[in-house]
Protein backbone atom coordinates (compact mmCIF):
# COMPACT_ATOMS: atom_id res chain seq x y z
CA UNK A 1 0.00 0.00 0.00
CA UNK A 2 1.51 3.65 -0.54
CA UNK A 3 2.13 5.27 1.91
CA UNK A 4 -0.07 8.88 2.54
CA UNK A 5 2.68 10.60 1.01
CA UNK A 6 3.00 8.55 -2.39
CA UNK A 7 -1.09 9.37 -2.63
CA UNK A 8 -0.80 12.87 -2.39
CA UNK A 9 1.91 12.91 -5.11
CA UNK A 10 0.06 10.68 -6.93
CA UNK A 11 -2.85 12.96 -7.00
CA UNK A 12 -0.59 15.73 -7.64
CA UNK A 13 0.96 14.31 -11.10
CA UNK A 14 -2.74 13.22 -12.13
CA UNK A 15 -3.86 16.58 -11.32
CA UNK A 16 -0.87 18.42 -12.88
CA UNK A 17 -1.35 15.69 -16.44
CA UNK A 18 -4.96 16.85 -16.68
CA UNK A 19 -4.30 20.56 -16.58
CA UNK A 20 -1.35 19.98 -19.34
CA UNK A 21 -4.13 17.90 -21.43
CA UNK A 22 -6.17 20.29 -21.07
CA UNK A 23 -3.97 23.61 -21.97
CA UNK A 24 -2.82 21.22 -25.13
CA UNK A 25 -6.26 20.91 -25.99
CA UNK A 26 -6.63 24.47 -25.72
CA UNK A 27 -4.01 25.18 -27.57
CA UNK A 28 -4.51 23.01 -30.72
CA UNK A 29 -7.74 24.57 -30.85
CA UNK A 30 -6.35 27.54 -30.70
CA UNK A 31 -4.13 26.96 -33.47
CA UNK A 32 -7.04 25.69 -35.63
CA UNK A 33 -8.53 28.53 -35.10
CA UNK A 34 -5.37 30.83 -36.18
CA UNK A 35 -5.44 28.12 -39.11
CA UNK A 36 -8.65 28.70 -40.42
CA UNK A 37 -7.98 32.83 -40.06
CA UNK A 38 -5.00 32.40 -41.90
CA UNK A 39 -6.60 30.30 -44.67
CA UNK A 40 -9.31 33.04 -45.25
CA UNK A 41 -6.73 35.94 -45.15
CA UNK A 42 -4.39 34.15 -47.48
CA UNK A 43 -7.61 33.24 -49.88
CA UNK A 44 -8.60 36.96 -49.45
CA UNK A 45 -5.07 37.99 -50.69
CA UNK A 46 -5.22 35.90 -53.61
CA UNK A 47 -8.28 36.61 -54.45
CA UNK A 48 -7.39 40.23 -54.52
CA UNK A 49 -4.11 39.81 -56.69
CA UNK A 50 -5.81 37.73 -59.45
CA UNK A 51 -8.24 40.62 -59.54
CA UNK A 52 -5.75 42.85 -60.12
CA UNK A 53 -3.88 40.84 -62.35
CA UNK A 54 -6.39 39.95 -64.39
CA UNK A 55 -7.79 43.53 -64.72
CA UNK A 56 -4.46 44.49 -66.38
CA UNK A 57 -3.86 47.67 -63.46
CA UNK A 58 -4.59 49.86 -66.84
CA UNK A 59 -7.93 52.40 -66.72
CA UNK A 60 -10.77 52.92 -69.42
CA UNK A 61 -13.13 50.69 -71.37
CA UNK A 62 -11.02 49.77 -73.84
CA UNK A 63 -7.79 49.42 -71.61
CA UNK A 64 -6.22 52.62 -73.17
CA UNK A 65 -4.50 55.46 -70.73
CA UNK A 66 -6.55 58.17 -70.14
CA UNK A 67 -5.80 61.56 -68.48
CA UNK A 68 -2.45 62.30 -66.59
CA UNK A 69 -1.14 58.78 -67.43
CA UNK A 70 -1.84 59.24 -71.18
CA UNK A 71 -0.33 62.84 -71.46
CA UNK A 72 2.81 61.34 -69.76
CA UNK A 73 2.86 58.98 -72.34
CA UNK A 74 2.27 61.21 -75.37
CA UNK A 75 5.26 63.33 -73.86
CA UNK A 76 7.72 59.97 -73.53
CA UNK A 77 6.56 59.48 -76.99
CA UNK A 78 7.28 62.89 -78.64
CA UNK A 79 10.69 63.74 -76.46
CA UNK A 80 11.49 60.31 -77.93
CA UNK A 81 11.20 60.86 -81.62
CA UNK A 82 10.87 65.03 -81.88
CA UNK A 83 13.05 66.37 -84.27
CA UNK A 84 14.08 63.01 -86.01
CA UNK A 85 13.03 62.54 -89.79
CA UNK A 86 10.16 59.83 -90.68
CA UNK A 87 9.41 58.45 -93.97
CA UNK A 88 6.43 55.46 -94.30
CA UNK A 89 8.40 52.79 -91.55
CA UNK A 90 11.75 54.53 -91.43
CA UNK A 91 12.94 56.30 -88.77
CA UNK A 92 16.26 58.61 -88.94
CA UNK A 93 18.00 60.16 -91.87
CA UNK A 94 17.28 57.89 -95.50
CA UNK A 95 21.21 58.43 -96.03
CA UNK A 96 22.27 57.35 -92.69
CA UNK A 97 25.40 54.85 -93.16
CA UNK A 98 23.98 51.44 -91.21
CA UNK A 99 20.29 50.23 -91.33
CA UNK A 100 18.42 48.50 -88.85
CA UNK A 101 15.62 46.01 -89.71
CA UNK A 102 13.40 45.71 -87.11
CA UNK A 103 11.07 42.67 -88.10
CA UNK A 104 8.08 42.95 -85.57
CA UNK A 105 4.39 42.55 -84.08
CA UNK A 106 2.79 44.85 -82.32
CA UNK A 107 1.25 42.80 -80.26
CA UNK A 108 4.50 40.71 -78.97
CA UNK A 109 5.17 41.62 -75.89
CA UNK A 110 9.06 40.50 -76.58
CA UNK A 111 9.00 43.80 -79.02
CA UNK A 112 7.27 45.74 -76.26
CA UNK A 113 10.21 44.86 -73.76
CA UNK A 114 12.52 45.89 -76.55
CA UNK A 115 11.18 48.76 -78.01
CA UNK A 116 10.60 50.41 -74.46
CA UNK A 117 12.90 48.60 -71.52
CA UNK A 118 15.59 47.23 -74.25
CA UNK A 119 17.95 49.02 -76.28
CA UNK A 120 15.53 50.55 -79.25
CA UNK A 121 15.45 53.74 -76.73
CA UNK A 122 19.13 54.24 -76.53
CA UNK A 123 19.49 53.49 -79.69
CA UNK A 124 16.66 55.87 -81.13
CA UNK A 125 18.52 58.93 -78.97
CA UNK A 126 21.81 58.67 -80.23
CA UNK A 127 22.59 57.05 -83.39
CA UNK A 128 19.66 57.62 -84.74
CA UNK A 129 19.49 61.06 -83.57
CA UNK A 130 22.71 61.79 -85.07
CA UNK A 131 22.04 60.07 -88.45
CA UNK A 132 24.35 57.83 -88.40
CA UNK A 133 21.60 54.71 -88.20
CA UNK A 134 18.08 54.45 -89.77
CA UNK A 135 15.65 51.90 -88.36
CA UNK A 136 13.07 50.20 -90.61
CA UNK A 137 10.18 48.34 -89.75
CA UNK A 138 9.05 45.15 -91.25
CA UNK A 139 5.80 43.26 -89.84
CA UNK A 140 6.20 39.46 -89.24
CA UNK A 141 2.92 37.70 -87.07
CA UNK A 142 4.14 35.78 -84.30
CA UNK A 143 2.14 36.94 -80.77
CA UNK A 144 -1.18 38.09 -82.52
CA UNK A 145 -1.06 34.75 -84.66
CA UNK A 146 -0.46 32.91 -81.81
CA UNK A 147 -4.22 33.85 -80.66
CA UNK A 148 -6.00 35.34 -82.71
CA UNK A 149 -6.39 34.77 -87.37
CA UNK A 150 -3.90 36.60 -89.43
CA UNK A 151 -6.44 39.57 -90.37
CA UNK A 152 -6.08 40.91 -86.91
CA UNK A 153 -2.81 40.86 -87.28
CA UNK A 154 -3.11 42.57 -90.83
CA UNK A 155 -5.62 45.63 -89.20
CA UNK A 156 -3.36 46.75 -86.82
CA UNK A 157 -0.60 46.64 -89.26
CA UNK A 158 -2.06 48.55 -91.88
CA UNK A 159 -3.55 51.16 -89.13
CA UNK A 160 0.45 51.34 -88.19
CA UNK A 161 1.45 51.84 -92.13
CA UNK A 162 -1.49 54.41 -92.55
CA UNK A 163 0.27 56.67 -89.73
CA UNK A 164 3.47 56.05 -91.71
CA UNK A 165 1.80 57.58 -94.87
CA UNK A 166 1.68 60.99 -93.02
CA UNK A 167 5.15 60.39 -91.49
CA UNK A 168 4.04 58.91 -87.81
CA UNK A 169 4.36 55.51 -88.27
CA UNK A 170 7.09 55.62 -85.34
CA UNK A 171 4.38 57.56 -83.09
CA UNK A 172 1.50 54.77 -83.69
CA UNK A 173 3.99 51.85 -83.09
CA UNK A 174 5.35 53.54 -79.50
CA UNK A 175 1.63 54.36 -78.45
CA UNK A 176 0.70 50.50 -79.16
CA UNK A 177 3.20 49.28 -77.49
CA UNK A 178 3.05 51.63 -74.53
CA UNK A 179 -0.67 50.49 -74.41
CA UNK A 180 -0.50 46.77 -75.02
CA UNK A 181 -2.44 44.12 -73.01
CA UNK A 182 -2.53 40.82 -73.03
CA UNK A 183 -2.11 39.05 -76.77
CA UNK A 184 -4.67 36.23 -75.29
CA UNK A 185 -7.32 38.68 -75.36
CA UNK A 186 -9.24 40.18 -78.24
CA UNK A 187 -8.05 44.12 -77.05
CA UNK A 188 -7.33 45.04 -81.04
CA UNK A 189 -10.35 46.12 -83.05
CA UNK A 190 -11.18 49.54 -84.93
CA UNK A 191 -12.26 51.00 -81.58
CA UNK A 192 -8.83 50.70 -80.52
CA UNK A 193 -6.77 51.59 -83.56
CA UNK A 194 -8.83 54.86 -83.48
CA UNK A 195 -8.39 55.81 -80.13
CA UNK A 196 -4.76 55.09 -80.71
CA UNK A 197 -4.88 57.43 -83.78
CA UNK A 198 -6.61 59.58 -82.05
CA UNK A 199 -3.62 60.06 -79.64
CA UNK A 200 -1.60 61.41 -82.19
CA UNK A 201 -2.14 65.37 -82.51
CA UNK A 202 -0.33 65.36 -85.40
CA UNK A 203 -2.28 63.02 -87.34
CA UNK A 204 -4.83 64.17 -89.95
CA UNK A 205 -7.19 61.21 -88.88
CA UNK A 206 -9.72 61.74 -92.11
CA UNK A 207 -6.98 60.52 -94.48
CA UNK A 208 -5.82 58.29 -91.66
CA UNK A 209 -9.29 56.15 -91.60
CA UNK A 210 -9.32 56.45 -95.99
CA UNK A 211 -5.47 55.14 -95.99
CA UNK A 212 -6.67 52.33 -93.94
CA UNK A 213 -8.68 51.14 -97.04
CA UNK A 214 -5.68 51.86 -99.24
CA UNK A 215 -4.53 47.99 -100.86
CA UNK A 216 -0.84 49.17 -101.02
CA UNK A 217 -0.83 49.10 -97.21
CA UNK A 218 -1.94 45.32 -97.13
CA UNK A 219 0.34 44.15 -99.93
CA UNK A 220 3.39 45.64 -97.75
CA UNK A 221 1.92 43.77 -94.51
CA UNK A 222 2.45 40.66 -96.85
CA UNK A 223 5.56 41.77 -98.94
CA UNK A 224 6.85 41.97 -95.38
CA UNK A 225 6.08 38.36 -94.01
CA UNK A 226 6.88 37.03 -97.08
CA UNK A 227 10.59 38.69 -97.28
CA UNK A 228 10.84 37.50 -93.71
CA UNK A 229 9.95 34.26 -93.97
CA UNK A 230 12.54 34.31 -96.85
CA UNK A 231 15.44 35.16 -94.57
CA UNK A 232 14.99 32.98 -92.34
CA UNK A 233 13.18 35.08 -89.57
CA UNK A 234 11.22 32.98 -86.88
CA UNK A 235 10.49 35.46 -84.45
CA UNK A 236 10.03 38.63 -83.42
CA UNK A 237 11.78 41.03 -82.91
CA UNK A 238 14.07 40.24 -84.78
CA UNK A 239 17.03 42.90 -85.98
CA UNK A 240 19.22 42.98 -88.59
CA UNK A 241 22.15 45.33 -89.04
CA UNK A 242 23.54 46.22 -92.77
CA UNK A 243 26.29 48.72 -93.33
CA UNK A 244 28.92 49.47 -95.42
CA UNK A 245 30.59 46.21 -94.38
CA UNK A 246 28.22 43.71 -94.72
CA UNK A 247 24.70 42.62 -92.72
CA UNK A 248 25.01 40.88 -89.21
CA UNK A 249 22.20 40.02 -87.23
CA UNK A 250 21.91 40.95 -83.96
CA UNK A 251 21.57 37.80 -81.74
CA UNK A 252 20.07 38.45 -78.13
CA UNK A 253 16.23 37.82 -77.43
CA UNK A 254 15.73 41.81 -76.42
CA UNK A 255 18.70 43.32 -77.35
CA UNK A 256 20.36 45.83 -75.24
CA UNK A 257 21.98 48.93 -76.75
CA UNK A 258 25.39 46.99 -76.43
CA UNK A 259 23.89 44.41 -78.52
CA UNK A 260 23.22 46.97 -81.05
CA UNK A 261 26.33 48.57 -80.83
CA UNK A 262 28.44 45.54 -81.15
CA UNK A 263 26.01 44.61 -84.65
CA UNK A 264 26.87 48.40 -85.85
CA UNK A 265 30.36 48.48 -85.11
CA UNK A 266 30.75 45.14 -86.91
CA UNK A 267 28.98 46.28 -90.31
CA UNK A 268 30.31 49.77 -90.15
CA UNK B 1 16.06 1.16 -10.37
CA UNK B 2 13.41 3.59 -12.00
CA UNK B 3 16.35 5.13 -14.20
CA UNK B 4 16.94 2.76 -16.29
CA UNK B 5 13.60 1.43 -17.36
CA UNK B 6 12.10 5.56 -17.27
CA UNK B 7 11.10 6.62 -20.74
CA UNK B 8 12.57 9.16 -22.85
CA UNK B 9 10.86 12.65 -22.41
CA UNK B 10 7.34 12.60 -24.58
CA UNK B 11 8.75 16.16 -26.64
CA UNK B 12 12.04 14.46 -27.57
CA UNK B 13 10.66 12.58 -31.17
CA UNK B 14 8.26 15.66 -31.33
CA UNK B 15 11.79 18.07 -30.75
CA UNK B 16 13.84 15.85 -34.03
CA UNK B 17 10.52 16.06 -35.94
CA UNK B 18 10.12 19.62 -35.42
CA UNK B 19 13.74 20.30 -36.65
CA UNK B 20 14.20 18.35 -39.38
CA UNK B 21 10.77 19.93 -40.45
CA UNK B 22 11.67 23.35 -40.11
CA UNK B 23 15.55 22.24 -41.85
CA UNK B 24 13.44 20.65 -44.71
CA UNK B 25 11.42 24.28 -44.92
CA UNK B 26 14.83 26.09 -44.88
CA UNK B 27 16.29 24.08 -47.79
CA UNK B 28 13.28 24.53 -49.84
CA UNK B 29 12.63 27.84 -49.22
CA UNK B 30 16.13 28.57 -50.03
CA UNK B 31 15.88 26.98 -53.31
CA UNK B 32 12.71 29.15 -54.06
CA UNK B 33 14.30 32.14 -53.26
CA UNK B 34 17.25 31.67 -55.38
CA UNK B 35 14.77 30.65 -58.33
CA UNK B 36 12.49 34.29 -57.30
CA UNK B 37 16.49 36.20 -57.42
CA UNK B 38 17.24 34.80 -60.57
CA UNK B 39 14.07 35.93 -62.63
CA UNK B 40 13.89 39.10 -60.79
CA UNK B 41 17.54 39.80 -61.76
CA UNK B 42 16.63 39.15 -65.10
CA UNK B 43 13.62 40.84 -65.39
CA UNK B 44 15.21 43.76 -64.57
CA UNK B 45 17.85 43.39 -66.94
CA UNK B 46 16.22 43.09 -70.09
CA UNK B 47 15.95 38.84 -69.94
CA UNK B 48 18.71 39.26 -72.37
CA UNK B 49 20.39 36.60 -70.57
CA UNK B 50 17.53 34.00 -69.53
CA UNK B 51 18.13 30.33 -69.33
CA UNK B 52 15.27 28.34 -71.16
CA UNK B 53 15.08 24.76 -71.93
CA UNK B 54 11.54 25.84 -74.57
CA UNK B 55 11.02 28.01 -77.23
CA UNK B 56 8.42 30.19 -78.36
CA UNK B 57 7.81 32.06 -81.32
CA UNK B 58 11.71 32.14 -82.27
CA UNK B 59 13.26 33.37 -78.75
CA UNK B 60 12.58 31.37 -75.45
CA UNK B 61 9.19 30.47 -73.75
CA UNK B 62 10.34 31.51 -70.54
CA UNK B 63 10.63 35.11 -72.30
CA UNK B 64 7.40 34.85 -73.54
CA UNK B 65 6.07 34.46 -70.18
CA UNK B 66 8.32 36.82 -68.57
CA UNK B 67 7.32 39.24 -70.87
CA UNK B 68 3.47 38.54 -71.02
CA UNK B 69 0.91 40.63 -68.73
CA UNK B 70 0.98 38.33 -65.96
CA UNK B 71 4.79 39.43 -65.07
CA UNK B 72 3.33 42.02 -63.69
CA UNK B 73 1.23 42.54 -60.81
CA UNK B 74 0.39 46.38 -60.77
CA UNK B 75 3.54 47.23 -62.62
CA UNK B 76 5.51 45.06 -59.77
CA UNK B 77 7.53 42.13 -61.06
CA UNK B 78 5.89 39.11 -59.91
CA UNK B 79 9.25 37.58 -59.40
CA UNK B 80 10.04 40.22 -57.04
CA UNK B 81 6.78 39.55 -55.05
CA UNK B 82 7.92 36.19 -54.84
CA UNK B 83 11.16 37.16 -53.94
CA UNK B 84 9.58 38.75 -50.97
CA UNK B 85 7.25 36.23 -49.91
CA UNK B 86 10.30 33.73 -49.76
CA UNK B 87 12.71 36.43 -47.45
CA UNK B 88 9.20 36.92 -45.37
CA UNK B 89 8.53 33.11 -45.03
CA UNK B 90 12.71 32.29 -43.68
CA UNK B 91 12.02 35.07 -41.39
CA UNK B 92 9.75 33.89 -39.65
CA UNK B 93 11.55 30.52 -39.24
CA UNK B 94 13.82 31.54 -36.16
CA UNK B 95 10.84 32.23 -34.22
CA UNK B 96 9.06 29.90 -31.52
CA UNK B 97 5.97 31.27 -31.65
CA UNK B 98 2.21 29.77 -33.03
CA UNK B 99 1.86 33.35 -34.72
CA UNK B 100 5.36 32.77 -36.45
CA UNK B 101 4.55 29.66 -37.58
CA UNK B 102 0.98 30.83 -38.88
CA UNK B 103 2.97 33.48 -40.85
CA UNK B 104 5.12 31.87 -42.57
CA UNK B 105 1.88 29.18 -43.15
CA UNK B 106 0.23 32.29 -44.65
CA UNK B 107 2.47 33.32 -46.53
CA UNK B 108 3.42 29.91 -48.06
CA UNK B 109 -0.05 29.53 -48.87
CA UNK B 110 -0.49 33.13 -50.48
CA UNK B 111 2.51 32.07 -52.79
CA UNK B 112 1.39 28.41 -53.43
CA UNK B 113 -2.37 30.04 -54.21
CA UNK B 114 -1.29 32.66 -56.75
CA UNK B 115 1.53 30.19 -58.28
CA UNK B 116 -1.24 27.84 -59.02
CA UNK B 117 -3.19 31.02 -61.20
CA UNK B 118 0.06 32.08 -62.76
CA UNK B 119 1.01 28.20 -63.88
CA UNK B 120 -2.94 28.06 -65.18
CA UNK B 121 -2.24 31.41 -67.32
CA UNK B 122 1.01 29.47 -68.37
CA UNK B 123 -0.72 26.53 -69.45
CA UNK B 124 -4.04 27.95 -70.79
CA UNK B 125 -3.64 31.58 -71.75
CA UNK B 126 -0.16 32.40 -72.31
CA UNK B 127 0.37 28.30 -73.47
CA UNK B 128 4.39 28.75 -73.20
CA UNK B 129 5.65 26.98 -69.44
CA UNK B 130 8.41 29.08 -68.08
CA UNK B 131 10.63 25.68 -66.08
CA UNK B 132 11.89 28.62 -63.17
CA UNK B 133 8.06 29.70 -62.68
CA UNK B 134 7.44 26.09 -62.28
CA UNK B 135 10.39 25.41 -60.39
CA UNK B 136 8.95 28.25 -57.72
CA UNK B 137 5.30 27.10 -57.84
CA UNK B 138 6.83 23.53 -56.99
CA UNK B 139 8.57 24.96 -53.98
CA UNK B 140 5.51 27.01 -52.73
CA UNK B 141 3.47 23.65 -52.87
CA UNK B 142 6.43 22.00 -51.02
CA UNK B 143 6.36 24.87 -48.32
CA UNK B 144 2.53 25.03 -47.54
CA UNK B 145 2.64 21.39 -47.28
CA UNK B 146 5.43 21.72 -44.82
CA UNK B 147 4.87 24.85 -42.94
CA UNK B 148 1.12 23.42 -42.84
CA UNK B 149 2.06 20.64 -40.57
CA UNK B 150 5.20 22.54 -38.92
CA UNK B 151 2.31 24.82 -37.48
CA UNK B 152 -0.40 22.14 -36.55
CA UNK B 153 2.28 20.12 -35.09
CA UNK B 154 3.82 22.28 -33.03
CA UNK B 155 4.02 21.83 -29.02
CA UNK B 156 4.78 24.53 -26.64
CA UNK B 157 8.81 24.53 -26.86
CA UNK B 158 9.62 23.17 -30.24
CA UNK B 159 11.42 25.45 -32.85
Amino acid sequence: MASRKEQKEQARQRRMAEEQALAEKVRRQRRLQMMVGVVVAAVAVIAVAIAVSTSGGSGGGNGLQHGKALNQTEQQVSSLLSGIQQSGTTLGNPKAPVTITYYGDLECPVCRDFTLQGGFPQLVSNDVRQGKVKVVYRSFCTATCNSHPSSVFNQQQVAAYAAGLQNLFWNYAELFYRQQQDETTDYVNSAFLNALAEQIPALDLKKWQTDLKDPSLLAQVQSDEQQASSIGVSGTPTLVAKGPKGEQPVGATVPTYSDLEAAIKQVS
Amino acid sequence: MTTATRPAPASSPGRTGASALTIAILVVALIGLADAAYLTYEHYNGLSGLLCLGGHHGHSSCTTVQSSTYSKLDGVSVALLGLIGYVALLATLPFRGDLFKAAGFGIALIGFGFSAYLTYREVFTIKAICEWCVGSAICMTLLVILTGIRFLRAGPATP
